[in-house]
């Protein structure tokens, strides 16, 4: 797609644009924290309606997600969350409850990291060139279509992670590599001469070149 | 398309149903308010690009630690007490008087919140993820990063669960300033590769 015009447009510098987005964000955040949610937000997002996705703002596609998940794990009912906003439109006070310690946790459960394991037996090494296969995943991918098709080059091998595409990110564990590739063996010849693009790819999207 | 071209009703509407989704969630005892106002406390206090900074001034002044972090970003970031979510493994690229670096995730918003927070509203918009990789000068223009033409670039799309930091290169005139001071210098654009450390003033 093309005319997407300017990238600093005025107020684009703030992480957000309203107070309820980055409570959406926390509510989304929290989902996953305390295992309340089914599925991956990212991975959800995708199943909006193409068009509507490319309409809805970043955090509206965060509490569709945010939603999605609660429902699919059954944790809230269908109507819930449209009853509320009649009974807040009608003038009634939302419900508060605190639990610092619960509050505490939360913050010390965002404090950890789950880093990539270490990669051995890896099918590619530095130095390898691979070609990105063409393909068009069902769901969510962490393949993007501009490199299916290219050849690169592999300069890392950065680890094992769950293949995204499964589940998603339930896949089996399998290597990730930092792969380069010429902006002329993606995007053709530019004005701007020649660049670098890396991109971290998952085994499976990738072939001996 | 974007967040700037909805309405105002628009607004109100999911304002009230993030409320509404809030109140649900309150009312069944699923999550507490101060849980959802603390998360939002941390993202918009404690986690921004004043930590990043300080990672750079310390690798501007101590040759070893910036080793380190060449080597293993996240546990070199870590020795200064940020770590979390999203910066599970940080991987940092040094721009040189040859190499300039740049940062987007074309899929979607991925970042490194430890060291800069939440994304701007920009890093998040299909200008940016569009664009950069496809014409990174111009788009680097419109940030009024004018690069020598013979300087290399080099745009990582952060498509796994690697994080990317840029460590910008120190500015001219500088060797005077001590840490503290240097980290002042730093700036988000010039960890995401959109811009370049300050010059001193």
């Amino acid at each position: 797609m093309h005319g997407f015009g300017a990238v600093v447009t005025p107020g684009s510098d703030a992480v957000s644009q309203e107070d309820w987005e980055l409570r959406v964000f926390a509510m989304s955040t929290l989902v996953g924290v305390e295992g309340i949610g089914a599925g991956s937000g990212r991975a959800i997002r995708e199943e909006m309606e193409p068009a509507e996705y490319l309409r809805a703002g970043y955090y509206e596609r965060w509490l569709w997600s945010t939603e999605q998940r609660l429902l699919r794990r059954g944790t809230i009912g269908e109507l819930e969350v449209d009853e509320w906003v009649a009974r807040l439109r009608a003038g009634e006070a939302a419900p508060r409850r605190d639990d610092p310690e619960a509050a505490a946790r939360s913050v010390a459960a965002t404090s950890t990291t789950d880093p990539l394991t270490p990669a051995t037996d890896a099918r590619f090494a530095p130095g390898d060139a691979v070609r990105v296969q063409r393909m068009r995943p069902e769901g969510h991918t962490r393949c993007p279509r501009y490199v299916r098709g290219a050849t690169g080059v592999v300069e890392t091998v950065r680890g094992l992670d769950p293949f995204p595409d499964i589940g998603p990110y339930a896949g089996p564990k399998e290597p990730v590599y930092a792969v380069a590739f010429s902006s002329e063996d993606l995007f053709g010849p530019s004005p701007e001469g020649e660049w670098t693009v890396v991109l971290d790819l998952f085994d499976s999207y990738l072939e001996p070149a | 398309m974007s967040d700037d071209h909805h309405h105002e009703h628009d607004h109100d509407e999911l304002a009230l149903r993030a409320a509404a989704l809030e109140a649900v969630l309150v009312e069944k005892g699923l999550l507490t308010t101060d849980q959802i106002d603390a998360i939002v406390e941390r993202y918009e206090r404690d986690l921004g690009p004043q930590n990043g900074a300080r990672v750079v001034a310390r690798a501007w002044v101590d040759d070893d630690y910036r080793q380190r972090l060449l080597t293993d970003g996240a546990a070199a970031i870590d020795e200064l007490g940020y770590g979390g979510f999203e910066g599970d493994t940080m991987v940092v690229v040094e721009n040189t008087p040859d190499v300039h670096n740049v940062v987007v995730c074309t899929l979607c918003s991925c970042y490194p919140w430890p060291v800069l927070g939440l994304p701007p509203t920009w890093y998040k918009s299909p200008a940016y993820r569009a664009r950069v990789v496809a014409e990174p000068r111009s788009v680097l223009r419109e940030f009024g990063l004018e690069l020598p033409a013979g300087k290399a670039i080099r745009v990582w799309d952060s498509t796994s669960e690697v994080r990317y930091l840029v460590l910008p290169e120190r500015p001219d005139g500088t060797e005077a300033m001590d840490e503290e001071e240097l980290a002042t210098l730093v700036t988000r654009d010039s960890m995401i590769g959109t811009g370049l450390a300050s010059a001193p003033s």
